[in-house]
C-alpha cells in the first residue's frame, strides 16, 4: 500500500498534475456558482478537452472540478440563495440568512473550513477503505457484479425522494434502453439502428451526459429565469465581511464537523445516495443534536446548520470514489459520468484497476487530498473575486455554455448528425425535468447498460443457461438480498405512511 | 378530464414500451440462436416487460400527494427565446461543415446572444468573435486539431 501511496504521491504531485488540480478546482468553482449548472455539466464540459490527456491527469483534473464545482455551489448558496447545485441546498438554510446578517466572509469561511475538513477525513478513510474493497472484490465473478449493477441501479431508485421510486425505476430503464442501441458487443448484431449509419456505434455517453445536464440546464436557466440577478449584483459589489472564525467557534464546531465527516464518508459509499442525502442527513442530524436554544438558531443562521451540511457534502463526494474505483460501478450520477470518462480513456474501472493501473487509483486518491487545500489556500481569498462572477450576464454566458457543449461532442465524432441527436436528447431532458423525472438514473443506467448486459451474458452462459446462478454463491446472494431489502423499503415505508395517514385521520374524526 | 405530470409521463413510458419491445423481436439472430440462454434479443426484450409493467403500476396504483397537471407545467415560461436557442442548434448542426467553423460559430453565437436580450453590438461582437477566434487558435494551432474549412470555400476556390 505504501509503494501505492507513494507512487500516487509522485504522479499527483507532477507540474502537470499539481496545475490540473488548480485549473479543476477554479473551473469547478466558477461553473459550481453559476446557478443551474451542476458538477455532472462542469465535469462533462471538461471530459473533451481532457481526451488527449494521460489518464490519470484527466481524473485529476475531473477530481477537482468535482470539489471546485461543490465549493463553489457553497458560494452562490451563501450568497444569493442559490445553491448551483443539489448537494449544497442544505447548505443556503443557514448560510443565506448569515449573509443576510452581514457575516457573509464568516458563513464562506466556515464553509471552506468545514469542506476541507470533511473532505480531508474522508480522503483518510478512502485511503484505507479503497484498497481493502478492491481486494476483497478481486474474488468477484460475472454474477457478483450482474448482482452489484442490479443493486447500484436499485439504490438510485430508492434514494430518488420519496414517492419517486417507480418514476427513478423508470427513468433507469430507459437508460439501459438507451443503452441497447447500437451494435450488440458480443453478437455483433444491429439493434435499434433503423438502418442509420451513425447509429451502429450507438449513442456515445459524452452526447448524453452534454444533453441532458450541460445543454438542458443551461437551457432551463432561459425557460424558467430565476429572479436573482439583483441580489447576485448586491452580493458582488456589498462587503462581505470579515472572515474570522474565533477559537470558541472553532471549538464549537470541532465535534459537528467530525460527526458529519463520517456520516458523509459512509453516505457517499452507498450507490445512488451522494452529496445531496448526506447534507440533509447531516443537517437533521445536527439539529437533533443541538440543545433547545440551539436548536431555535437553526434555518436563522446557525453556524452548526452551515458546518454541518458543508461538512458531509464534500466528504460524501470523497466516498462516492470508493464504489467507482474499486468496483468499476458509479455511486452517483457525477461519478457515473467519470467512469465513462475512464472507460474512454481506455481505463476499465473495478478490482483490477488497483492492480493493473496503481498510478491512476492512488493518484486520484492522493489529488483529492490535495484538491482539498487549494481550494482552501487559493479558493477562499479569491471568494470575493470569483464572486463578481455571478453578475455575469446570462445572455452571454448562455450561447457559451451551449456553444462549449455542442462543440465538446462534435470534436469527439466529427459527425454533425451528433448535433441533432444532443438537440433532441436535451429536448426530451428538458421536458423530464419540467414533469419531475429525473436525469441521474438515466444516465447510470445509460452506462451500466453494456457492462450488466455482458456479465449477465457470461453468468448465464457458465452457468448453462440457468437462473440459479442469483443464488448460488454466497456473495452473490447476499447482494441481491440487499437488492431485494432496498428495493421494498420504499414500498414499506409508502405503507406505513398511508396506515400513519388514516390513523391520524381516525383520530381526527374522533376528535 | 385532467392527467398528473407523472401519469402522463407513466403513459408516455408505457406506449415506448410497446414501441421498443415489439422493435426488440425484430432484432436479427445467427442461425441456432433459438437454442442460445442469451441472444442479442434477450435484454431488449426483458426491458420492455419490466418498462412495461413499472409504468403500468406507475399509472395505476394511487398517488402519494397532488402533482400539477400535465399542461399546466408547460404554461408560463419563455419558451419563445428556448425554441429560438433549439433553433439556432440545429442551425448549427446544419452549418458546421458548408460555412466551417468559425463562421458557423460567430453566427451562432451572435444569434444566441441576440436572442437573449442583448441588444448592443459592440457587446455581442466583442463577445462572440473573440471567444470563436481563441478557441479555433487554441484548437487548430495549439492542439493541432484540424478544422476543416468550410465546404463553400473549397466550392468559390475550385471555381
Amino acid at each position: 500500500m505504501l509503494d501505492g501511496i507513494l507512487q500516487g504521491l509522485s504522479t499527483a504531485a507532477s507540474p502537470v498534475n499539481l496545475l490540473m488540480v488548480f485549473v479543476g478546482c477554479f473551473a469547478g468553482t466558477f461553473i459550481g456558482m453559476l446557478p443551474g449548472l451542476g458538477p455532472i455539466s462542469a465535469i462533462a464540459l471538461m471530459i473533451p478537452i481532457t481526451y488527449g490527456f494521460d489518464p490519470a491527469t484527466g481524473m485529476i483534473l475531473m477530481a477537482g472540478v468535482y470539489y471546485g464545482a461543490i465549493f463553489g455551489g457553497s458560494t452562490s448558496a451563501i450568497l444569493i440563495n442559490a445553491p448551483g447545485v443539489a448537494g449544497t441546498v442544505a447548505t443556503s438554510f443557514d448560510g443565506y440568512p448569515l449573509a443576510k446578517q452581514g457575516h457573509a466572509g464568516k458563513a464562506l469561511a466556515i464553509a471552506a473550513y468545514s469542506s476541507f475538513s470533511g473532505g480531508t477525513i474522508a480522503a483518510i478513510f478512502l485511503l484505507f477503505a479503497a484498497p481493502a474493497l478492491a481486494s476483497v472484490s478481486l474474488s468477484f465473478q460475472s454474477a457478483d457484479y450482474f448482482a452489484l449493477m442490479v443493486l447500484g441501479l436499485t439504490a438510485v431508485s430508492a434514494f430518488a425522494g420519496k414517492g419517486k421510486f417507480l418514476v427513478a425505476v423508470l427513468m433507469t430503464l430507459f437508460g439501459l434502453m438507451l443503452s441497447t442501441i447500437g451494435t450488440d458487443q458480443t453478437a455483433g448484431l444491429q439493434r435499434f439502428t433503423f438502418g442509420s449509419l451513425d447509429l451502429i456505434d450507438g449513442i456515445s455517453f459524452l452526447l448524453l451526459a452534454m444533453a441532458t445536464f450541460a445543454l438542458s440546464e443551461a437551457l432551463m436557466v432561459v425557460l424558467k429565469p430565476e429572479k436573482i440577478s439583483q441580489e447576485a449584483e448586491e452580493a458582488t459589489k456589498g462587503k462581505l465581511g470579515s472572515m474570522k472564525v474565533s477559537r470558541e467557534e472553532v471549538k464549537d464546531l470541532a465535534p459537528v464537523v467530525g460527526r458529519s465527516s463520517v456520516l458523509g464518508f459512509f453516505i457517499g459509499v452507498l450507490p445512488g445516495a451522494g452529496a445531496t442525502i448526506a447534507s440533509f442527513l447531516a443537517y437533521g442530524m445536527e439539529r437533533s443534536f443541538a440543545s433547545a436554544k440551539e436548536k431555535l438558531k437553526f434555518g436563522k443562521g446557525s453556524l452548526r446548520g452551515l458546518a454541518a451540511p458543508e461538512t458531509a457534502n464534500n466528504a460524501a463526494c470523497s466516498g462516492s470514489f470508493v464504489p467507482l474505483l474499486t468496483l468499476g460501478i458509479p455511486g452517483s450520477g457525477t461519478t457515473a459520468v467519470m467512469l465513462g470518462a475512464l472507460i474512454s480513456y481506455g481505463v476499465q474501472p473495478g478490482p483490477r484497476l488497483f492492480v493493473e493501473q496503481p498510478a491512476v487509483f492512488w493518484s486520484v486518491i492522493i489529488s483529492m487530498y490535495i484538491g482539498n487545500i487549494i481550494l482552501l489556500v487559493l479558493n477562499l481569498p479569491l471568494i470575493p473575486y470569483i464572486a463578481r462572477l455571478l453578475a455575469l450576464p446570462k445572455q452571454i454566458l448562455t450561447p457559451l455554455i451551449l456553444f462549449f457543449s455542442l462543440i465538446g461532442v462534435y470534436l469527439v465524432s466529427f459527425n454533425t448528425f451528433d448535433i441533432h441527436i444532443m438537440v433532441i436528447v436535451a429536448i426530451l431532458a428538458i421536458i423530464f425535468r419540467l414533469i419531475n423525472f429525473p436525469l441521474a438514473p438515466m444516465l447510470l443506467g445509460f452506462i451500466l447498460g453494456g457492462m450488466m448486459e455482458d456479465n449477465l451474458r457470461r453468468a448465464l452462459a457458465i452457468s448453462d443457461g440457468e437462473l440459479s446462478f442469483l443464488w448460488e454463491r454466497p456473495i452473490t446472494a447476499s447482494i441481491l438480498g440487499i437488492t431485494v431489502v432496498v428495493l421494498l423499503a420504499p414500498l414499506i415505508q409508502n405503507i406505513i405512511d398511508v396506515r400513519r395517514r388514516k390513523a391520524l385521520k381516525v383520530n381526527d374524526g374522533e376528535g | 378530464m385532467t392527467l398528473s405530470k407523472e401519469k402522463a409521463g407513466a403513459l408516455c413510458f408505457l406506449v415506448l414500451a410497446i414501441a421498443y419491445g415489439m422493435e426488440a423481436r425484430h432484432i436479427p439472430l445467427f442461425p441456432g440462436d433459438e437454442l442460445e440462454p442469451f441472444t442479442a434479443r434477450t435484454m431488449p426484450i426483458a426491458l420492455s416487460w419490466l418498462t412495461g409493467i413499472v409504468s403500468f403500476l406507475l399509472l395505476v396504483l394511487p398517488q402519494r400527494e397532488e402533482t400539477d397537471d400535465i399542461l399546466s407545467v408547460f404554461r408560463g415560461l419563455n419558451w419563445g427565446r428556448t425554441s429560438i436557442l433549439i433553433g439556432l442548434m440545429v442551425f448549427y448542426g446544419l452549418t458546421l461543415s458548408p460555412l466551417g467553423f468559425l463562421l458557423s460559430t460567430v453566427l451562432f453565437l451572435i444569434g444566441g446572444i441576440y436572442a437573449l436580450g442583448e441588444r448592443r453590438w459592440s457587446v455581442i461582437l466583442l463577445s462572440s468573435v473573440p471567444a470563436t477566434v481563441g478557441f479555433w487558435f487554441i484548437l487548430d494551432k495549439l492542439l493541432g486539431i484540424y478544422l476543416a474549412p468550410g465546404e463553400i470555400f473549397a466550392m468559390l476556390g475550385a471555381n
